[in-house]
Protein backbone atom coordinates (compact mmCIF):
# COMPACT_ATOMS: atom_id res chain seq x y z
CA UNK A 1 0.00 0.00 0.00
CA UNK A 2 1.22 3.49 -0.82
CA UNK A 3 1.68 5.27 2.50
CA UNK A 4 2.83 8.58 1.08
CA UNK A 5 2.14 10.05 -2.32
CA UNK A 6 3.75 13.34 -3.28
CA UNK A 7 2.52 14.63 -6.60
CA UNK A 8 4.09 17.63 -8.37
CA UNK A 9 4.70 19.44 -5.09
CA UNK A 10 5.86 23.03 -5.47
CA UNK A 11 6.37 25.40 -2.61
CA UNK A 12 7.68 28.92 -2.02
CA UNK A 13 8.15 30.45 1.44
CA UNK A 14 6.34 33.78 1.92
CA UNK A 15 9.64 35.64 2.07
CA UNK A 16 11.55 33.31 -0.22
CA UNK A 17 12.71 34.42 -3.63
CA UNK A 18 12.79 31.04 -5.28
CA UNK A 19 10.78 27.88 -4.98
CA UNK A 20 12.10 25.88 -2.03
CA UNK A 21 10.54 22.76 -3.55
CA UNK A 22 10.30 22.48 -7.31
CA UNK A 23 7.89 20.00 -8.78
CA UNK A 24 8.62 17.02 -6.54
CA UNK A 25 6.91 13.68 -7.08
CA UNK A 26 7.55 10.35 -5.38
CA UNK A 27 5.78 7.55 -3.53
CA UNK A 28 6.63 5.65 -0.38
CA UNK A 29 5.37 2.20 0.64
CA UNK A 30 4.20 1.34 4.12
CA UNK A 31 7.07 0.27 6.40
CA UNK A 32 9.88 1.69 4.28
CA UNK A 33 12.84 3.47 5.88
CA UNK A 34 13.67 6.42 3.64
CA UNK A 35 16.70 8.71 3.82
CA UNK A 36 16.64 12.26 2.46
CA UNK A 37 20.05 13.62 1.53
CA UNK A 38 21.37 16.76 -0.13
CA UNK A 39 23.65 19.64 0.72
CA UNK A 40 22.60 22.50 3.01
CA UNK A 41 19.58 24.49 1.84
CA UNK A 42 18.65 21.84 -0.70
CA UNK A 43 15.16 21.64 0.79
CA UNK A 44 15.38 18.63 3.11
CA UNK A 45 13.73 20.34 6.08
CA UNK A 46 11.10 21.92 3.88
CA UNK A 47 10.19 18.55 2.40
CA UNK A 48 9.99 16.98 5.87
CA UNK A 49 7.70 19.76 7.02
CA UNK A 50 5.52 19.34 3.94
CA UNK A 51 4.76 15.79 5.10
CA UNK A 52 3.29 16.93 8.46
CA UNK A 53 1.51 19.97 7.06
CA UNK A 54 3.70 22.67 8.63
CA UNK A 55 4.25 23.48 4.96
CA UNK A 56 1.92 25.13 4.05
CA UNK A 57 -0.33 25.50 7.14
CA UNK A 58 2.22 27.00 9.52
CA UNK A 59 4.20 29.16 7.11
CA UNK A 60 1.51 29.88 4.48
CA UNK A 61 3.29 30.77 1.20
CA UNK A 62 2.63 29.54 -2.34
CA UNK A 63 1.78 25.86 -2.59
CA UNK A 64 1.04 23.66 -5.56
CA UNK A 65 0.57 19.95 -6.15
CA UNK A 66 -0.52 17.34 -3.63
CA UNK A 67 0.81 15.50 -0.62
CA UNK A 68 -1.26 12.54 0.53
CA UNK A 69 -0.28 10.73 3.70
CA UNK A 70 -2.16 7.55 4.52
CA UNK A 71 -5.07 8.72 2.38
CA UNK A 72 -5.19 12.13 4.04
CA UNK A 73 -4.57 15.14 1.83
CA UNK A 74 -2.26 17.45 3.78
CA UNK A 75 -3.55 20.64 2.22
CA UNK A 76 -7.13 20.11 3.35
CA UNK A 77 -6.43 18.88 6.90
CA UNK A 78 -5.19 20.68 10.00
CA UNK A 79 -1.79 19.99 11.51
CA UNK A 80 -3.56 18.58 14.59
CA UNK A 81 -5.38 16.03 12.42
CA UNK A 82 -2.25 15.11 10.49
CA UNK A 83 -0.17 14.85 13.65
CA UNK A 84 -2.26 11.88 14.74
CA UNK A 85 -0.78 9.96 11.79
CA UNK A 86 2.55 11.65 11.20
CA UNK A 87 5.04 12.50 13.93
CA UNK A 88 7.90 14.89 13.34
CA UNK A 89 11.17 15.32 15.20
CA UNK A 90 13.03 18.56 14.49
CA UNK A 91 16.70 19.32 14.14
CA UNK A 92 17.15 21.51 17.21
CA UNK A 93 16.30 19.55 20.35
CA UNK A 94 16.25 22.64 22.53
CA UNK A 95 13.30 24.29 20.81
CA UNK A 96 11.29 21.10 21.04
CA UNK A 97 11.19 21.30 24.82
CA UNK A 98 7.72 22.64 25.58
CA UNK A 99 8.90 24.67 28.55
CA UNK A 100 5.75 23.91 30.48
CA UNK A 101 6.77 20.66 32.13
CA UNK A 102 9.00 20.12 35.13
CA UNK A 103 10.35 16.66 34.35
CA UNK A 104 11.34 14.57 31.35
CA UNK A 105 8.54 12.16 32.24
CA UNK A 106 5.91 14.91 32.15
CA UNK A 107 7.47 16.41 29.04
CA UNK A 108 6.90 13.18 27.13
CA UNK A 109 3.31 13.18 28.38
CA UNK A 110 2.61 16.59 26.82
CA UNK A 111 1.57 15.26 23.40
CA UNK A 112 -0.34 12.37 24.96
CA UNK A 113 -2.38 14.72 27.13
CA UNK A 114 -3.22 16.79 24.08
CA UNK A 115 -4.54 13.85 22.13
CA UNK A 116 -6.56 12.78 25.15
CA UNK A 117 -5.08 9.39 26.05
CA UNK A 118 -6.24 7.71 29.25
CA UNK A 119 -3.74 7.95 32.11
CA UNK A 120 -2.85 4.25 32.26
CA UNK A 121 -2.08 4.14 28.54
CA UNK A 122 0.05 7.26 28.89
CA UNK A 123 2.13 5.74 31.66
CA UNK A 124 2.58 2.52 29.71
CA UNK A 125 3.75 4.34 26.59
CA UNK A 126 6.07 6.71 28.44
CA UNK A 127 7.70 3.79 30.19
CA UNK A 128 8.16 2.05 26.84
CA UNK A 129 9.75 5.00 25.03
CA UNK A 130 12.00 5.93 27.95
CA UNK A 131 13.39 2.42 27.68
CA UNK A 132 13.58 2.44 23.89
CA UNK A 133 15.51 5.73 23.83
CA UNK A 134 17.59 4.77 26.89
CA UNK A 135 16.75 7.81 28.99
CA UNK A 136 15.05 6.10 31.95
CA UNK A 137 17.77 7.36 34.29
CA UNK A 138 16.93 11.03 33.61
CA UNK A 139 13.15 10.74 33.75
CA UNK A 140 12.81 12.91 36.86
CA UNK A 141 15.20 15.65 35.73
CA UNK A 142 14.18 19.00 34.33
CA UNK A 143 14.03 18.80 30.51
CA UNK A 144 16.35 21.80 30.29
CA UNK A 145 19.03 20.17 32.44
CA UNK A 146 19.85 17.48 29.88
CA UNK A 147 22.81 17.23 27.53
CA UNK A 148 22.16 17.92 23.83
CA UNK A 149 22.18 14.20 23.10
CA UNK A 150 19.76 13.36 25.92
CA UNK A 151 17.48 16.18 24.81
CA UNK A 152 17.49 14.75 21.31
CA UNK A 153 16.56 11.33 22.65
CA UNK A 154 13.78 12.92 24.68
CA UNK A 155 12.48 14.75 21.59
CA UNK A 156 12.35 11.49 19.66
CA UNK A 157 10.75 9.69 22.61
CA UNK A 158 8.07 12.38 22.89
CA UNK A 159 7.02 11.82 19.30
CA UNK A 160 7.31 8.04 19.28
CA UNK A 161 5.07 7.90 22.35
CA UNK A 162 2.28 9.37 20.22
CA UNK A 163 2.55 6.21 18.07
CA UNK A 164 2.37 7.80 14.63
CA UNK A 165 2.11 5.58 11.54
CA UNK A 166 4.67 7.73 9.83
CA UNK A 167 7.75 9.10 11.58
CA UNK A 168 9.56 12.07 10.02
CA UNK A 169 12.95 12.96 11.50
CA UNK A 170 15.00 16.00 10.49
CA UNK A 171 18.67 15.35 11.31
CA UNK A 172 17.73 13.77 14.63
CA UNK A 173 21.24 12.73 15.66
CA UNK A 174 23.15 15.99 15.15
CA UNK A 175 23.91 16.30 18.88
CA UNK A 176 24.75 12.67 19.49
CA UNK A 177 28.17 11.07 19.55
CA UNK A 178 28.83 8.12 17.19
CA UNK A 179 27.79 5.53 19.78
CA UNK A 180 24.65 7.51 20.61
CA UNK A 181 23.75 7.90 16.93
CA UNK A 182 24.14 4.18 16.42
CA UNK A 183 21.78 3.45 19.33
CA UNK A 184 19.19 5.88 18.01
CA UNK A 185 19.39 4.43 14.49
CA UNK A 186 18.97 0.94 15.94
CA UNK A 187 15.90 2.04 17.88
CA UNK A 188 14.38 3.66 14.81
CA UNK A 189 15.12 0.58 12.76
CA UNK A 190 13.22 -1.46 15.37
CA UNK A 191 10.22 0.79 14.87
CA UNK A 192 10.57 0.49 11.13
CA UNK A 193 10.58 -3.27 11.60
CA UNK A 194 7.24 -2.96 13.42
CA UNK A 195 5.74 -1.44 10.28
CA UNK A 196 6.17 2.28 10.95
CA UNK A 197 7.13 4.23 7.87
CA UNK A 198 10.26 6.28 8.56
CA UNK A 199 11.53 9.30 6.64
CA UNK A 200 14.77 10.83 7.83
CA UNK A 201 16.86 13.75 6.59
CA UNK A 202 20.43 12.95 7.52
CA UNK A 203 24.03 13.96 6.82
CA UNK A 204 25.74 10.83 8.07
CA UNK A 205 25.94 8.90 4.81
CA UNK A 206 27.35 5.72 6.31
CA UNK A 207 24.24 5.50 8.49
CA UNK A 208 21.90 6.31 5.62
CA UNK A 209 23.54 3.62 3.52
CA UNK A 210 23.33 1.07 6.33
CA UNK A 211 19.77 1.64 7.48
CA UNK A 212 17.69 3.07 4.66
CA UNK A 213 15.77 1.02 2.10
CA UNK A 214 15.77 3.90 -0.33
CA UNK A 215 17.43 7.30 -0.54
CA UNK A 216 15.97 10.50 -1.90
CA UNK A 217 18.56 12.93 -3.26
CA UNK A 218 17.58 16.60 -3.31
CA UNK A 219 19.40 19.45 -4.98
CA UNK A 220 18.26 23.07 -4.93
CA UNK A 221 14.68 22.07 -4.28
CA UNK A 222 14.56 19.45 -7.03
CA UNK A 223 14.40 15.72 -6.71
CA UNK A 224 17.48 14.33 -8.44
CA UNK A 225 17.04 10.65 -7.75
CA UNK A 226 15.12 8.30 -5.50
CA UNK A 227 16.53 4.80 -5.40
CA UNK A 228 18.33 2.15 -3.36
CA UNK A 229 21.41 3.40 -1.47
CA UNK A 230 23.78 1.40 -3.72
CA UNK A 231 22.37 3.08 -6.77
CA UNK A 232 22.42 6.61 -5.33
CA UNK A 233 25.91 6.38 -3.90
CA UNK A 234 27.31 4.79 -7.06
CA UNK A 235 26.38 7.84 -9.10
CA UNK A 236 29.35 9.50 -10.71
CA UNK A 237 27.89 13.00 -10.42
CA UNK A 238 27.35 12.81 -6.65
CA UNK A 239 29.88 15.53 -5.91
CA UNK A 240 28.10 18.07 -8.09
CA UNK A 241 25.23 17.79 -5.61
CA UNK A 242 27.50 18.45 -2.66
CA UNK A 243 27.13 14.94 -1.26
CA UNK A 244 29.97 12.56 -0.43
CA UNK A 245 29.30 8.84 -0.67
CA UNK A 246 30.03 6.67 2.40
CA UNK A 247 33.72 6.10 2.91
CA UNK A 248 33.38 2.39 2.01
CA UNK A 249 31.88 3.29 -1.34
CA UNK A 250 34.62 5.79 -2.07
CA UNK A 251 37.33 3.22 -1.31
CA UNK A 252 35.69 0.54 -3.46
CA UNK A 253 35.16 3.04 -6.25
CA UNK A 254 38.83 3.98 -6.16
CA UNK A 255 39.70 0.29 -6.35
CA UNK A 256 37.10 -0.28 -9.06
CA UNK A 257 35.42 -2.98 -7.00
CA UNK A 258 31.70 -3.41 -7.60
CA UNK A 259 29.27 -5.29 -5.42
CA UNK A 260 29.18 -8.93 -6.42
CA UNK A 261 26.66 -9.69 -9.10
CA UNK A 262 25.49 -6.15 -9.72
CA UNK A 263 26.49 -2.89 -11.28
CA UNK A 264 26.87 -0.73 -8.20
CA UNK A 265 29.47 -0.20 -5.53
CA UNK A 266 29.12 -1.46 -1.96
CA UNK A 267 27.78 1.13 0.49
CA UNK A 268 28.21 -0.60 3.84
CA UNK A 269 31.21 -2.02 5.64
CA UNK A 270 29.81 -5.51 5.31
CA UNK A 271 29.30 -5.33 1.55
CA UNK A 272 32.67 -3.68 1.04
CA UNK A 273 34.30 -6.49 2.99
CA UNK A 274 32.45 -9.10 0.92
CA UNK A 275 33.47 -7.44 -2.33
CA UNK A 276 37.08 -7.15 -1.23
CA UNK A 277 37.29 -10.75 -0.02
CA UNK A 278 35.61 -11.89 -3.23
CA UNK A 279 38.17 -10.11 -5.38
CA UNK A 280 41.05 -11.43 -3.34
CA UNK A 281 39.93 -14.93 -4.12
CA UNK B 1 16.40 23.91 38.85
CA UNK B 2 16.54 27.52 37.74
CA UNK B 3 13.28 29.31 38.05
CA UNK B 4 11.99 32.82 38.35
CA UNK B 5 9.04 31.77 40.40
CA UNK B 6 9.06 32.77 44.06
CA UNK B 7 7.65 29.42 45.12
CA UNK B 8 9.35 27.96 48.19
CA UNK B 9 9.21 24.21 48.55
CA UNK B 10 8.30 23.43 52.18
CA UNK B 11 6.27 20.95 54.11
CA UNK B 12 3.35 22.77 55.65
CA UNK B 13 -0.41 22.62 55.77
CA UNK B 14 -0.54 25.90 53.85
CA UNK B 15 1.35 24.28 50.97
CA UNK B 16 -1.24 21.53 51.03
CA UNK B 17 -4.21 23.81 50.46
CA UNK B 18 -5.42 23.83 46.90
CA UNK B 19 -4.51 26.80 44.66
CA UNK B 20 -8.12 27.69 43.95
CA UNK B 21 -8.87 28.06 47.66
CA UNK B 22 -5.87 30.36 47.96
CA UNK B 23 -7.27 32.44 45.12
CA UNK B 24 -10.57 32.67 47.00
CA UNK B 25 -8.63 33.68 50.07
CA UNK B 26 -7.16 36.66 48.20
CA UNK B 27 -10.65 37.70 47.21
CA UNK B 28 -11.81 37.21 50.81
CA UNK B 29 -8.94 39.30 52.20
CA UNK B 30 -9.82 42.10 49.79
CA UNK B 31 -13.58 42.27 50.29
CA UNK B 32 -13.91 41.74 54.03
CA UNK B 33 -12.19 45.05 54.93
CA UNK B 34 -14.33 46.74 52.28
CA UNK B 35 -17.54 45.38 53.78
CA UNK B 36 -16.41 46.14 57.33
CA UNK B 37 -14.08 49.12 57.13
CA UNK B 38 -12.85 49.11 60.72
CA UNK B 39 -9.30 48.97 62.03
CA UNK B 40 -9.94 45.90 64.10
CA UNK B 41 -11.24 43.88 61.16
CA UNK B 42 -8.33 44.91 58.91
CA UNK B 43 -5.89 44.05 61.67
CA UNK B 44 -7.53 40.63 62.19
CA UNK B 45 -7.32 39.88 58.44
CA UNK B 46 -3.70 40.94 58.28
CA UNK B 47 -2.91 38.96 61.41
CA UNK B 48 -4.49 35.84 59.90
CA UNK B 49 -2.39 36.16 56.72
CA UNK B 50 0.79 36.66 58.69
CA UNK B 51 0.08 33.67 60.90
CA UNK B 52 -0.50 31.57 57.76
CA UNK B 53 2.79 32.81 56.27
CA UNK B 54 4.57 31.86 59.49
CA UNK B 55 3.01 28.39 59.48
CA UNK B 56 4.11 28.03 55.85
CA UNK B 57 7.70 28.76 56.98
CA UNK B 58 8.15 31.35 54.27
CA UNK B 59 8.38 34.46 56.45
CA UNK B 60 11.96 35.16 55.39
CA UNK B 61 11.00 35.32 51.74
CA UNK B 62 8.33 37.89 52.54
CA UNK B 63 10.73 40.38 54.08
CA UNK B 64 12.04 41.91 50.83
CA UNK B 65 8.47 42.27 49.59
CA UNK B 66 7.28 43.83 52.83
CA UNK B 67 10.26 46.21 52.89
CA UNK B 68 9.44 47.38 49.40
CA UNK B 69 5.78 47.83 50.24
CA UNK B 70 6.56 49.76 53.43
CA UNK B 71 8.98 51.96 51.57
CA UNK B 72 6.18 52.97 49.23
CA UNK B 73 3.61 53.27 52.01
CA UNK B 74 5.72 55.45 54.26
CA UNK B 75 5.49 58.22 51.69
CA UNK B 76 1.70 57.84 51.74
CA UNK B 77 1.71 58.17 55.53
CA UNK B 78 3.86 61.29 55.45
CA UNK B 79 1.93 63.01 52.69
CA UNK B 80 -1.49 62.22 54.17
CA UNK B 81 -0.33 63.08 57.70
CA UNK B 82 0.93 66.46 56.61
CA UNK B 83 -1.39 67.57 53.85
CA UNK B 84 -4.70 65.68 53.85
CA UNK B 85 -7.57 68.18 53.39
CA UNK B 86 -9.60 68.08 56.60
CA UNK B 87 -6.57 67.71 58.83
CA UNK B 88 -7.47 69.39 62.15
CA UNK B 89 -6.07 67.70 65.23
CA UNK B 90 -2.34 68.22 65.51
CA UNK B 91 -0.65 65.11 66.81
CA UNK B 92 2.98 66.08 66.54
CA UNK B 93 4.62 69.42 65.99
CA UNK B 94 8.19 69.65 64.68
CA UNK B 95 9.01 73.31 64.17
CA UNK B 96 6.81 74.53 61.31
CA UNK B 97 5.77 70.99 60.33
CA UNK B 98 2.67 69.43 61.87
CA UNK B 99 1.41 65.84 61.70
CA UNK B 100 -2.37 65.54 61.86
CA UNK B 101 -4.45 62.77 63.39
CA UNK B 102 -7.08 62.58 60.61
CA UNK B 103 -4.49 62.22 57.87
CA UNK B 104 -2.58 59.57 59.82
CA UNK B 105 -5.71 57.58 60.49
CA UNK B 106 -6.66 57.64 56.83
CA UNK B 107 -3.11 56.66 55.83
CA UNK B 108 -3.13 53.79 58.30
CA UNK B 109 -6.30 52.39 56.75
CA UNK B 110 -4.58 52.39 53.39
CA UNK B 111 -1.46 50.79 54.86
CA UNK B 112 -3.53 47.99 56.40
CA UNK B 113 -5.50 47.39 53.21
CA UNK B 114 -2.44 47.24 50.98
CA UNK B 115 -0.39 45.06 53.32
CA UNK B 116 -3.38 42.85 53.71
CA UNK B 117 -3.74 42.29 49.96
CA UNK B 118 0.00 41.86 49.48
CA UNK B 119 0.09 39.25 52.25
CA UNK B 120 -2.78 37.29 50.78
CA UNK B 121 -1.05 37.29 47.39
CA UNK B 122 2.17 36.13 48.98
CA UNK B 123 0.42 33.15 50.53
CA UNK B 124 -0.55 32.12 47.01
CA UNK B 125 2.73 32.94 45.28
CA UNK B 126 5.15 31.63 47.88
CA UNK B 127 3.38 28.38 48.68
CA UNK B 128 2.01 27.31 45.29
CA UNK B 129 3.94 25.82 42.39
CA UNK B 130 3.01 27.95 39.36
CA UNK B 131 2.34 24.82 37.33
CA UNK B 132 -0.06 23.50 40.01
CA UNK B 133 -1.97 26.76 39.98
CA UNK B 134 -2.24 26.79 36.19
CA UNK B 135 -3.19 23.13 36.02
CA UNK B 136 -5.92 23.74 38.59
CA UNK B 137 -7.21 26.67 36.54
CA UNK B 138 -7.10 24.74 33.25
CA UNK B 139 -9.09 21.94 34.87
CA UNK B 140 -11.59 24.58 35.94
CA UNK B 141 -11.94 25.60 32.30
CA UNK B 142 -9.21 28.13 31.59
CA UNK B 143 -7.86 27.88 28.03
CA UNK B 144 -4.87 25.50 27.90
CA UNK B 145 -3.13 27.95 25.55
CA UNK B 146 -3.19 30.73 28.12
CA UNK B 147 -2.13 28.21 30.72
CA UNK B 148 0.79 27.13 28.55
CA UNK B 149 1.96 30.70 28.04
CA UNK B 150 1.91 31.42 31.77
CA UNK B 151 3.77 28.28 32.76
CA UNK B 152 6.33 28.42 29.98
CA UNK B 153 7.25 31.99 30.79
CA UNK B 154 8.41 30.75 34.19
CA UNK B 155 10.80 28.32 32.53
CA UNK B 156 11.84 30.04 29.37
CA UNK B 157 12.87 33.38 30.86
CA UNK B 158 15.51 31.75 33.07
CA UNK B 159 16.74 29.96 29.95
CA UNK B 160 17.09 33.31 28.19
CA UNK B 161 19.03 34.63 31.14
CA UNK B 162 21.37 31.65 30.93
CA UNK B 163 21.95 32.37 27.23
CA UNK B 164 22.63 35.97 28.10
CA UNK B 165 25.23 35.11 30.72
CA UNK B 166 26.88 32.59 28.39
CA UNK B 167 27.34 35.29 25.76
CA UNK B 168 28.51 37.73 28.43
CA UNK B 169 31.13 35.22 29.58
CA UNK B 170 32.29 34.74 26.01
CA UNK B 171 32.62 38.47 25.54
CA UNK B 172 34.46 38.92 28.81
CA UNK B 173 36.91 36.21 27.81
CA UNK B 174 37.59 38.21 24.68
CA UNK B 175 38.46 41.20 26.79
CA UNK B 176 35.23 43.13 26.75
CA UNK B 177 34.43 44.97 29.94
CA UNK B 178 31.13 43.83 31.32
CA UNK B 179 31.37 44.95 34.92
CA UNK B 180 31.79 48.17 36.77
CA UNK B 181 30.07 51.46 36.06
CA UNK B 182 26.50 51.48 34.87
CA UNK B 183 27.48 52.91 31.50
CA UNK B 184 30.03 50.16 30.96
CA UNK B 185 27.42 47.57 31.80
CA UNK B 186 24.89 49.07 29.46
CA UNK B 187 27.44 49.19 26.67
CA UNK B 188 28.20 45.52 27.23
CA UNK B 189 24.51 44.68 27.33
CA UNK B 190 23.34 46.31 24.10
CA UNK B 191 25.16 44.07 21.61
CA UNK B 192 23.55 41.10 23.35
CA UNK B 193 20.04 42.21 22.63
CA UNK B 194 20.39 41.42 18.93
CA UNK B 195 21.37 37.75 19.21
CA UNK B 196 19.29 37.03 22.30
CA UNK B 197 16.11 38.66 21.04
CA UNK B 198 16.53 37.35 17.50
CA UNK B 199 17.49 33.97 18.87
CA UNK B 200 14.42 33.78 21.03
CA UNK B 201 12.17 34.90 18.17
CA UNK B 202 13.50 32.07 16.02
CA UNK B 203 13.17 29.76 19.01
CA UNK B 204 9.61 30.87 19.50
CA UNK B 205 8.77 30.02 15.90
CA UNK B 206 10.43 26.63 16.11
CA UNK B 207 8.84 25.91 19.48
CA UNK B 208 5.44 26.81 18.08
CA UNK B 209 5.96 24.27 15.30
CA UNK B 210 7.08 21.62 17.76
CA UNK B 211 3.95 22.26 19.83
CA UNK B 212 1.75 21.96 16.74
CA UNK B 213 3.01 18.51 15.85
CA UNK B 214 2.44 17.41 19.43
CA UNK B 215 -1.23 18.08 19.07
CA UNK B 216 -1.34 21.34 20.99
CA UNK B 217 -4.25 22.53 18.85
CA UNK B 218 -5.99 19.20 18.87
CA UNK B 219 -9.74 19.35 19.39
CA UNK B 220 -9.77 16.12 21.35
CA UNK B 221 -10.70 16.68 24.97
CA UNK B 222 -7.46 16.91 26.92
CA UNK B 223 -6.45 14.38 29.55
CA UNK B 224 -3.93 14.77 32.37
CA UNK B 225 -0.95 12.66 33.32
CA UNK B 226 -1.23 13.59 36.97
CA UNK B 227 -4.35 12.74 38.83
CA UNK B 228 -6.25 15.76 39.99
CA UNK B 229 -4.89 16.50 43.41
CA UNK B 230 -7.57 16.20 46.00
CA UNK B 231 -7.46 18.63 48.84
CA UNK B 232 -9.70 17.31 51.60
CA UNK B 233 -10.03 20.62 53.43
CA UNK B 234 -10.65 22.93 50.51
CA UNK B 235 -14.46 22.62 50.54
CA UNK B 236 -14.53 23.25 54.27
CA UNK B 237 -12.21 26.27 54.08
CA UNK B 238 -14.14 27.73 51.17
CA UNK B 239 -17.39 27.22 53.06
CA UNK B 240 -16.01 28.95 56.15
CA UNK B 241 -14.90 31.92 54.08
CA UNK B 242 -18.30 32.11 52.44
CA UNK B 243 -20.11 32.00 55.79
CA UNK B 244 -17.82 34.68 57.22
CA UNK B 245 -18.46 36.89 54.20
CA UNK B 246 -22.22 36.47 54.57
CA UNK B 247 -21.94 37.28 58.30
CA UNK B 248 -19.91 40.37 57.48
CA UNK B 249 -22.55 41.58 55.05
CA UNK B 250 -25.30 40.89 57.61
CA UNK B 251 -23.37 42.70 60.33
CA UNK B 252 -22.93 45.69 58.06
CA UNK B 253 -26.60 45.82 57.11
CA UNK B 254 -28.29 45.14 60.44
CA UNK B 255 -25.98 46.42 63.16
N1 LIG C 1 11.29 30.25 6.87
C1 LIG C 1 11.86 30.41 5.67
N2 LIG C 1 11.58 31.50 4.93
C2 LIG C 1 12.13 31.68 3.70
N3 LIG C 1 12.97 30.80 3.12
C3 LIG C 1 13.30 29.69 3.80
C4 LIG C 1 12.77 29.44 5.11
N4 LIG C 1 13.27 28.26 5.55
C5 LIG C 1 14.07 27.81 4.57
N5 LIG C 1 14.10 28.65 3.52
C6 LIG C 1 14.83 28.47 2.26
O1 LIG C 1 14.37 27.30 1.63
C7 LIG C 1 15.46 26.56 1.07
C8 LIG C 1 15.48 25.15 1.63
O2 LIG C 1 15.80 25.21 3.00
P1 LIG C 1 15.77 23.94 3.96
O3 LIG C 1 14.56 23.16 3.65
O4 LIG C 1 15.94 24.42 5.34
O5 LIG C 1 17.07 23.13 3.48
P2 LIG C 1 17.91 22.01 4.22
O6 LIG C 1 17.12 21.48 5.34
O7 LIG C 1 18.19 21.01 3.16
O8 LIG C 1 19.18 22.66 4.69
C9 LIG C 1 16.72 27.36 1.36
O9 LIG C 1 17.06 28.11 0.23
C10 LIG C 1 16.30 28.27 2.49
O10 LIG C 1 17.02 29.47 2.43
MG1 LIG D 1 17.54 21.42 7.43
Amino acid sequence: MKKIVVDHLKYKYPLGEELALQDISFQIEEGEFIGIIGKNSSGKSTLCQALVGLVPHFYKGAYGGKVIVDGLEVKTHTIAEISLKVGMVFQNPFTQVTGSKMTVYEEIAFGLENIGLPREEMRRRIHEVLKLMKIEHVKDRSPFDLSGGQMQRMAIASIIAMKPDVLVLDEPTSQLDPAGSEEVFQAIQDLSGQGITVIMAEHKMEKVAQYCNRVLLLHEGKLVDFAAPEKIFSRNDLETYGVAAPVYTRVCKALGMKKQGCDSYPVTLKDAELALRGSLG
Amino acid sequence: MKSISLFVERESFVHGIDPITKLYYILFAIIIPIILPSFTISAICLGTSIILLIFAKVMRKTLPVYSFVFFVLITVVIIQGLFKPGNETVLLQLGPVAMYKEGLQFALTIVFRVTNIVSAFMILVLTTKPSDLVEALVRKGMSPRIGYVIVSVFQIIPEMMTTMSTIMDAQRSRGMETEGKLLVRIKAFIPLLGPVVLGSLINTKERAMALEVRGFNSRNPKTYLNEEKTYPNSRFIQAVMLVLTVCAVAWRMFL
